[in-house]
């Protein structure tokens, strides 16, 4: 689901803008270290394949077929930070190039699909993959799928696009259907390189702690189907904060550094909407690059824990 | 499979065509964002953007009506959602996001039918896009049409064998898949190969040295104050 240009409001879209330029600048950076300089024409044409694959026809059955989307199968080939790469690289081309998507609504577009569809896809394998396998990467996909999805959706709910209550829920099950079919034919094309070429597929022998890429994914999927529904309520995500108790402690924490100050206009539900959107996207995007750091501490850790 | 027509139209010559690439990418930035931030009630803005558009389609002698076709690309997606918001009784707001999603494509696609997509990535390196994602994209779209030619060439091999009326079932779409992405592994392979021996360091070497010239200033300042301009002209 790219989004195009007039849909977000600019409070939206600079935040997402804004927020995507760090992400982006520090996925690149650890791609550039898994990857050497000279498999970079890999990546591009790894892209490329993305693009073309999208022309194969499966056939789900009723008369219809779907196609791959690519996020969670890019990073079981080519790991999170490549993966995030490439699906930048493409929704670039398929903002400049092809008017899929919108210049100013790239920074969105990018968060939603290449950086946290690619790690949402990613989670699952990384940590379920020994054991459960194929429902690791169909979980993968289908959370890459649907995660991009709803976060696009609430993204357009911030900015004030009014829907039904009946659309939202239409929207969620088309999305539902959608992520249950990318799921499917992800697992299906792993299986098929697999046969091909068993070294394909990154191999995922350290297993880490399950619990914490759990407690991740939950985050992520709370906090992107929340802001949906939340936002569908009429009054919004502040519904929600008073009945979780939320707002009270946040309006204390966001009063006592102004308290000087009249914070008048936070009290417009529309700013209150879309701070509060805003601030839980910035949420989960520092608890995710929190939880990363963290995991990867473990596993240095461990490994000279080994090594010793 | 035809190339994209864009790649055609970049090539062309005018004297929007020979502006440099960042003060074009500096005015359709100017331009979308002006469209962005007007408010959805100034209608009239919106008939003066779509005259800037025209007159720029005019200098750029380009074909106005493949043009408009081409945006109009945009329209499907943006049809869903006006209509949603035009039940739920906001007209005025389905109103604004056809204009604004259609506008704002149509500058984007005369951005790209005005500057070779090698020089407007070039452009978003100096505007401090990470060089890593640069490259990946200039190499994603050299091979687009190569590996996208490969999958039809597929396409037609299995009609051939299978015949018109056969329809892939989903195991040997997956098969399919399987098999496009062993070429274009091999490919890549090859690619890299070829470019190690020809001295490649993770870096497209400029073969012409672009230059910022006084006519592109102009160009970009005059552009940015006409969409200024209509933007807080009331």
């Amino acid at each position: 689901m790219h989004i195009p240009d007039g849909f977000l409001t600019p409070p939206v879209w600079v935040t997402l803008d804004a927020a995507a330029v760090p992400a982006i600048s520090y996925l690149a950076r650890r791609a550039r270290t898994e990857i050497e300089d000279s498999r970079i024409p890999l990546l591009g044409v790894m892209g490329a394949f993305v693009f073309a694959a999208q022309m194969i026809n499966f056939p789900v059955g009723l008369g219809t077929s779907g196609h791959l989307v690519g996020g969670a199968l890019l990073a079981c080939l080519l790991g999170p930070a490549p993966a995030a790469m490439v699906m930048t690289a493409i929704l670039a081309i398929q903002a400049l190039v092809f008017q899929d998507g919108g210049i100013l609504a790239l920074g969105a577009n990018v968060l939603n699909m290449a950086v946290f569809g690619v790690f949402v896809g990613y989670l699952p394998y990384r940590y379920f993959a020994a054991r459960h396998r194929r429902a690791a990467i169909f979980a993968g996909a289908f959370l890459s799928v649907s995660v991009s999805a709803s976060m696009a959706l609430s993204e357009l709910l911030l900015s004030g696009v009014r829907m039904g209550t009946g659309i939202i829920l239409v929207s969620l099950a088309l999305f539902a259907a959608s992520a249950i079919i990318e799921g499917l034919i992800t697992v299906a094309a792993i299986e098929a390189i697999e046969r091909l070429h068993p070294s394909w597929v990154r191999s995922n022998e350290s297993t880490g702690t399950p619990a914490f890429a759990a407690v991740g994914v939950a985050a992520i999927l709370l906090a992107s189907f929340g802001v949906v529904f939340a936002s569908a309520s009429p009054d919004g995500i502040w519904k929600l904060a008073e009945q979780t108790g939320i707002a009270s402690r946040a309006a204390s924490l966001v009063e006592t550094p102004f308290s000087g100050y009249s914070l008048q206009g936070i009290s417009n539900s529309w700013m209150a909407k879309a701070g509060a959107g805003v601030a839980g996207v910035l949420l989960i995007f520092g608890v995710t690059l929190a939880l990363g750091r963290l995991s990867r501490r473990r596993h240095v850790v461990g490994a000279e824990r080994k090594g010793a | 499979m035809h190339h994209v027509v864009v790649e055609r139209w970049s090539r062309r010559e005018s004297p929007i065509h020979r502006r440099d690439a960042r003060a074009k990418l500096v005015a359709a930035l100017a331009m979308i964002v002006a469209i962005a931030t007007t408010p959805a009630t100034h209608g009239i803005s919106a008939a003066a953007y779509s005259v800037v558009l025209l007159v720029a389609v005019f200098v750029a002698r380009l074909p106005l009506g493949a043009l408009v076709w081409r945006a109009a690309l945009v329209l499907p997606f943006t049809a869903v959602f006006a209509l949603a918001s035009w039940l739920s009784g906001d007209p005025l707001r389905a109103s604004a996001l056809v204009w604004r999603s259609y506008l704002s494509a149509f500058t984007a696609l005369l951005l790209i039918s005005t500057t070779p997509l090698i020089e407007l990535l070039r452009a978003l390196e100096w505007m401090r896009v990470p060089g890593f994602v640069i490259l990946i994209a200039q190499f994603l779209y050299r091979y687009l049409f190569v590996i996208s030619e490969q999958a039809q060439h597929m396409r037609v091999a299995a009609r051939c064998r299978a015949g018109e009326g056969h329809r892939l079932t989903f195991g040997g779409a997956a098969a399919a898949l399987s098999v496009l992405f062993l070429r274009s592994y091999a490919r890549a392979d090859g690619i890299q190969r070829a470019m190690l021996a020809r001295g490649f360091s993770g870096h497209f070497p400029t073969t012409i040295p672009t230059r910022f010239t006084y006519n592109d200033a102009c160009f970009g300042a005059l552009a940015a104050a006409i969409c200024m301009g209509i933007r807080f002209a009331q």
